[in-house]
């Protein structure tokens, strides 16, 4: 049948989640990890690289710590892959390409989530 | 046979030409596992409250007049089970009438804007126009579209953005796919907001009839960004 056509429960749909939901809020709540990382990595590199901030890194010392915690490398991690991977499947299918909304969610989610635990395994020592 | 089930239902109840806020009023009903949204409603109409105002014709989901929301999710009444604890709230973001009743007049008239007949540069012939079969086919199923707004109230683009909904623009695809139809329907689309769509599919996931809007969008989009409007007369 045509590709305008998507299997679906017509009759329990108020109990399931909105996949467009879940990924529309995803897409967002990554970029704005991204963002917030972006923000204070420039800072910490800041106060870290510029000699007249000596000061300030020496009565803050948990500010170069706070970008190297592995569960943010992991949470950055997922961020990126997934912020990248969603708005690919968005351009792609503004180009004439065709996705299964709940499937493209689960694979790039996946794939995300691949990345941030990779993350974890490396700080665990393996 | 099952066991009958206990249904709470809590509905908004407003008259706006005499309550300025809306209400809450909860019912209880009692039926089988397997009765619908629109069962529970017409029970409390017939048995509780003979003052609520809702609306239904055909109860087997191809008319689209009972789409209310339930805990937050837009359906067809006449097709979604009971759930035993729900909320049953009329159609947002349109005006309501009464209770359960949206103004549709609003809706109709966006309908009309948009001219959805085809539009020729040459008056129909009075006989049979020959067509490609697999594109009469995908004319006729985007044309089983019922119209019944609840992509719309589902879509969170029309709730931040300047759009008018995806329903309307599976409309405009319709005559956009149409080889009779000589209208610019990509920027008709385009004035509607198709621009602002997110591309979340919520749409696709809701409709009841099995049509997929957000891909009527996508696909408009492709057309337009490789400038795939034919020649048509």
């Amino acid at each position: 049948m045509s590709k305008l056509t998507l299997p679906r429960n017509s009759t329990r749909q108020a109990e399931t989640w909105l996949i467009g939901d879940i990924s529309r809020v995803l897409h967002r709540i990554s970029g704005v990890v991204i963002i917030l990382f972006v923000l204070v990595h420039v800072v910490v590199q800041s106060v870290v690289q510029v000699p007249q901030w000596e000061s300030t890194r020496q009565a803050m010392p948990w500010l170069h710590a706070l970008q190297n915690q592995n569960w943010v490398h992991a949470v950055l991690y997922f961020s990126i892959a997934f912020h990248s991977l969603y708005g690919l499947r968005l351009l792609l299918g503004d180009l004439g390409f065709s996705f299964d909304y709940r499937r493209s969610l689960w694979v790039i989610s996946g794939v995300s989530a691949v990345f941030a635990m990779r993350e974890l395994v490396r700080y665990a020592g393996f | 046979m099952a066991d009958n089930i206990k249904v709470v239902a809590e509905i908004r109840r407003q008259n706006p030409d005499a309550d300025n806020i809306a209400r809450y009023e909860r019912y209880e009903v009692t039926g089988m596992p397997t009765m619908r949204v629109l069962d529970v409603i017409r029970s409390i109409y017939e048995n509780q409250a003979d003052d609520l105002g809702f609306q239904f014709a055909c109860r087997i989901g191809r008319c689209g007049t009972c789409a209310v929301r339930v805990n937050g999710v837009p359906v067809l009444a006449c097709q979604e089970i009971a759930k035993l604890h729900m909320r049953i709230e009329p159609l947002s973001p349109f005006p309501v009438l009464r209770d359960l009743v949206i103004d549709r007049s609003e809706i109709e008239q966006k309908y009309e804007d948009l001219q959805l007949a085809p539009r020729r540069h040459v008056e129909h012939g009075g006989k049979p126009e020959s067509m490609d079969p697999k594109l009469a086919e995908e004319l006729c199923h985007i044309d089983r579209c019922i119209g019944c707004m609840i992509c719309v109230s589902a879509c969170p683009a029309v709730d931040e953005r300047s759009f008018d909904g995806p329903a309307f623009m599976l409309s405009l695809q319709h005559m956009n796919m149409h080889p009779h139809d000589t209208a610019n329907r990509l920027v008709q689309a385009i004035d509607g907001g198709m621009m602002e769509c997110f591309g979340c599919d919520i749409c696709t996931q809701v409709c009841p009839t099995d049509l997929s809007p957000a891909q009527a969008i996508r696909d408009m989009r492709a057309d337009l960004l490789f400038s795939r409007r034919k020649a048509k007369g």
